[in-house]
């Protein structure tokens, strides 16, 4: 009977969850945003490609380099390209790509759970409901799918992106299938930053640009494991192991959630 | 058994001792007014017992139960600052988040219904933002009602509203105490609105219990008194202190004699050629008493 009751909690909880975030004109906002990004970074930076700046105090010249690959965007494939994207070499392709759209997913998040304790929600909710797991369950459930659509958007949005600047879509060191599992691999990897964030969230409850701050705060420190889990040649084994800490770290960070929710005033 | 029972509750916030060890009685199916000045506890005491304040100490038992359970917090129905909408969905929306929050079986007909109760049916399609003060306060006592709660816990219900809304409020409170054995614990500075529904007070000051009674011993306490006019209230003052009656004189400038009748008051100023212009027997207001109450504490 208890879990009966615990399930249409979590069930009217999720269905609550899914009208709040997918109904939002927010959210369609964000989506957009990370469509379009892609298509202005690929756009641009093909425009820029070659083009030479000066430096008028220095002298130094600079030579923009932009992407050789659609794929790019999305990951790297040799170690090379993946110690440049973890931060050695501030190269344009090394910075302006997918994995930024980490840091993005704070933003949603937290203005999502935000919205609850600004609004009074949480009062509401936490007055008629003691337990606070179907909270945290269903924000984190709810927000990692919208991550992971927004990853979606980011990947069509480089698609777009890269025929409209004629970039070539050459595969070179991975196959369709690395492709494909490189990205199952980030979207899981949205399992990981959904529930930090989520935490930072829940602490700073109705102060928005409090958890905004520590999130990308956090997401920093773990900015730098995104290439090296989801590289262009991944493989099943790599899907694997990101699913598998994706799992345990969201169910990990969301008891730490629940523990917080549970120790703290709500009000 | 009682629908609320606290034992010796505090709360600190920081160096702040915002409940000193309070002690708290509600009665099952009473309307229970509680008064108190600002910062003396009320709104704390309310948000401990809906969990969303975490006590320091004591105990807080609802229905028997401890007020963390889980059974007896999907009978609560609160109204606490403010009604917790979101200000760009509809009203209609909002009231169908709550009821899907509490599980309700028939959301629609239960929102319906609701909002019918407080006269709000032709506003369900409004946006939040877009309601009054007065409609939000509706609003807010709609949401609190849905789930059929056993407990309602309503911190200012009729601030923001007309009169109109004031006697709503009033009758679905009594209709839901009377008729539904719903417990209310409410809290107003509105003490002449309290006064015309709630069958058991509580006065708290400093986070203490300062007296817990109900509607009938309020009404035996309540000194009655005299109020009088004379052409020279001065001397009717010192007729009456002669006949060992306190007398004083109120702000319109009436005399209030205490302890007596307007029968007595009347024929010993007529013994002494005074005549009297005005005479009325009165009772002390609950607003009188707990003025007074304040008072003597300070």
């Amino acid at each position: 009977m208890g879990s009966t009751r615990a399930k249409r909690q979590i069930r009217s909880m999720l269905a609550v969850d899914f009208r709040r975030m997918f109904r939002t004109p927010f959210f369609y906002l964000v989506i957009g945003i990370c469509f379009v990004m892609p298509i202005l970074i690929l756009v641009m930076t093909t425009m820029m490609d070659g083009t030479v700046s000066v430096n008028p105090q220095t002298g130094a010249e600079t030579v923009i380099e932009g992407f050789d690959n659609v794929w790019q965007i999305i990951g790297s494939v040799s170690t090379a390209q993946t110690d440049a994207a973890a931060g050695m070499d501030m190269s344009i392709t090394a910075m302006c790509n997918v994995n930024m759209l980490y840091f993005l997913i704070a933003v949603p998040v937290c203005v999502f759970v935000a919205g609850d304790f600004r609004s009074g929600y949480a009062k509401n909710l936490f007055t008629v409901r003691a337990g606070r797991t179907d909270y945290v369950v269903s924000k984190t459930i709810v927000c990692t799918l919208a991550a992971m659509l927004m990853l979606l958007a980011f990947f069509i949005g480089s698609v777009i992106g890269g025929k409209i600047a004629g970039l070539p879509f050459e595969m070179v060191g991975f196959g369709s299938l690395n492709l494909v599992f490189c990205l199952l691999c980030k979207l899981v990897l949205a399992a990981v930053f959904v529930p930090i964030y989520l935490i930072m969230s829940v602490c700073a409850k109705q102060r928005l640009w409090l958890s905004i701050l520590l999130s990308m705060m956090t997401g920093m420190f773990l900015f730098m494991m995104i290439p090296m889990l989801s590289p262009l040649n991944a493989t099943i084994a790599q899907f694997g192991l990101c699913l598998a800490g994706g799992v345990l770290l969201s169910v990990g960070l969301g008891l730490v959630s629940r523990a917080i929710l549970r120790k703290r005033s709500i009000l | 058994m009682n629908a609320i029972e606290i034992t010796g509750l505090t709360k600190n916030f920081g160096p702040k001792q915002a409940l000193a060890g309070l002690d708290m009685t509600v009665p099952k199916g009473a309307i229970y007014g509680f008064l108190g000045e600002n910062g003396s506890g009320k709104s704390t005491t309310e948000k401990i017992l809906c969990g969303l304040v975490r006590e320091s100490g004591g105990s807080v038992r609802i229905f028997g139960k401890p007020h963390t359970d889980s059974d007896v917090r999907s009978t609560i129905g609160v109204l606490i600052e403010s009604p917790g909408c979101f200000p760009n969905m509809s009203v209609w929306e909002n009231m169908m988040l709550q009821a899907a929050n509490l599980g309700c079986e028939d959301a629609k007909r239960e929102v319906t219904e609701v909002l019918k109760l407080v006269h709000m049916e032709g506003s369900a399609s409004n946006k939040y933002k877009n309601c009054s003060l007065g409609m939000k306060q509706r609003i807010g006592i709609a949401m609190a009602l849905l789930g059929d709660p056993a407990l309602l816990v309503l911190d200012e219900p009729i601030n923001g509203l007309d009169a109109d809304g004031m006697r709503i409020v009033r009758e679905v409170l009594v209709e839901l105490a009377a008729n539904h054995g719903v417990t209310v614990l409410v809290s107003s500075h509105i003490l002449g609105e309290l006064e015309k529904i709630a069958t058991h007070y509580g006065i708290i000051r400093g986070g203490k219990m300062l007296r817990e009674m109900s509607a009938a011993e309020l009404d035996a306490s309540c000194r009655t008194y005299t109020t009088l006019r004379t052409r020279d209230q001065l001397r009717a003052q010192e007729i009456l202190a002669q006949q060992g009656k306190r007398a004083d004189i109120d702000e319109s400038g009436a005399l209030r004699a205490f302890d007596t009748t307007p029968a007595e008051v009347a024929a010993w100023l007529y013994a002494q050629n005074l005549l009297v212009g005005e005479i009325a027997g009165a009772k002390i207001s609950l607003e009188e008493y707990y003025t007074d109450l304040m008072k003597e504490g300070r």
